[in-house]
């Protein structure tokens, strides 16, 4: 007999298959540099015949109030791939650890879902904070994925062209996703992050320590 | 995947559930129809936490028709809005867990086996409320067509055919104004989510 979807979730979270952590390192390189990158990360990548894939995303970030700490999800759609399902995301606590850590890990559960998914957000009672764009290149490396992005502030009331730049660089990430314990890959990423070293610094980035400025 | 319709089968005094589907699956098989595995359809209702504003309520269905999605349908107030997801969509409701709770007593189930009949796809539920029996749904999925009003009157007369005169000359209610519209999985769901509407409803068996 068919068993329940919730109970073969259930066994799938026990047997540790579900890809439900992220590690996590970030940077930033200016626009006047990023050609650089492009070219060092388009040598040490895998998808070196068909070029960098060229992205196109709208982000909005909700929060719902939930106790004892607000919980916040992502929604994300290709703007160049309107066909697509859009994805909604939750993402945990970024823990730092302690210098031996390579990476930042937070929990991450990726969903594929429909575009109704704002209007199911906003009637579930979630509030939007805030939305952006990225616009950008995607490479991969294995099961490593590297992300170079300008980040765009949306105006609802003006056309694309006119968008607000937030800054003069652009977002360096890289990221796995992967089941619970499977720590050895931070240690590849820490390694593919160092041949980048000279151009950009992949770090494990504290937003906390961002949002009061410089020690 | 083709128009689907959810039928109810009213049960009589002297017969019990496994023996309506017995009774069932005989007509079933009389029509050269031939067993094509199980079915399975369940839903799990979480309800809005009091303080938490107005009252919401979402319904997360499956289908082992689709056994790689979630369907949520969340009402607010006279609001009902549909979500196609990924199944670890259910694993995201868990961690809404201090304001969306799930009563495992309202957990609905429709199962039972499933045939292949020419064209046409017979499933025979059985349908229970927290594992108690609360009746029996009839599925017929007609394949080759996604229009209902192309085909509905086929699927009328094929289901008048085998479960008789408790098969409604109208379409379902909730297709009633969707007759021209492509048919897809999630009004499957929708029509299961009506149905069981009214088993909760029911004090006793339908």
């Amino acid at each position: 007999m068919a068993q329940p979807l919730s109970t073969a979730i259930d066994t799938a979270f026990k047997s540790n298959i579900v890809p439900d952590q992220e590690y996590l390192l970030q940077g930033s390189i200016l626009d006047t540099s990023v050609e650089h990158l492009l070219h060092r990360l388009r040598g040490l990548c895998d998808n070196v015949d068909s070029g960098p894939e060229q992205f196109q995303d709208h982000e909005m970030c909700f929060t719902i109030r939930t106790t004892p700490t607000p919980l916040s999800l992502r929604v994300r759609r290709a703007l160049d791939h309107t066909d697509m399902p859009w994805q909604l995301r939750y993402i945990g606590q970024p823990e730092y650890g302690d210098a031996k850590r390579p990476t930042i890990i937070r929990s991450s559960i990726d969903i594929g879902c429909s575009a109704s998914v704002v209007e199911f957000l906003t009637e579930l009672g979630c509030r939007m904070d805030f939305e952006y764009l990225a616009r950008g290149y995607m490479f991969r490396k294995g099961r490593m994925k590297i992300t170079v992005a300008k980040i765009v502030k949306t105006n609802p009331n003006k056309s694309q062209d006119s968008m607000q730049l937030i800054s003069e660089s652009y977002l360096v990430e890289l990221s796995v996703l992967a089941p619970r314990g499977q720590d050895a890959i931070a240690e590849d990423m820490r390694s593919f992050a160092e041949q980048l070293r000279p151009l950009v610094n992949l770090d494990k980035v504290d937003y906390k320590r961002l949002a009061h400025g410089p020690p | 995947m083709g128009v689907t319709i959810v039928q109810h089968y009213p049960m009589t005094e002297n017969r019990t559930g496994p023996q309506v589907i017995e009774f069932l699956t005989k007509r079933v098989h009389a029509m050269g129809a031939a067993q094509a595995g199980p079915f399975l359809v369940d839903c799990e209702t979480y309800n809005s936490a009091p303080a938490f504003g107005p009252p919401r309520t979402v319904h997360l269905l499956n289908n082992s028709e689709q056994p790689a999605t979630v369907f949520s349908i969340l009402e607010s107030g006279q609001k009902q809005v549909p979500l196609v997801s990924d199944p670890l969509f259910m694993d995201l409701m868990k961690k809404l867990g201090s304001v969306y709770t799930c009563k495992q007593q309202t957990r609905m189930e429709a199962k039972g086996p499933r045939f292949e009949v020419a064209d046409f796809l017979v499933k025979l539920g059985t349908v229970t409320m927290n594992a108690n029996f609360k009746g029996v749904l009839v599925e017929v999925e007609y394949r080759p067509c996604l229009v209902p009003a192309a085909c509905w009157e086929l699927l009328r007369e094929f289901m008048q055919g085998f479960l008789g005169t408790c098969v409604p000359n109208q379409p379902p209610s909730y297709l009633q104004n969707r007759m021209q519209d492509i048919y897809q999985p999630l009004d499957t769901i929708q029509q299961y989510l009506d149905q069981f509407r009214e088993y909760r409803k029911a004090v006793t068996v339908r």
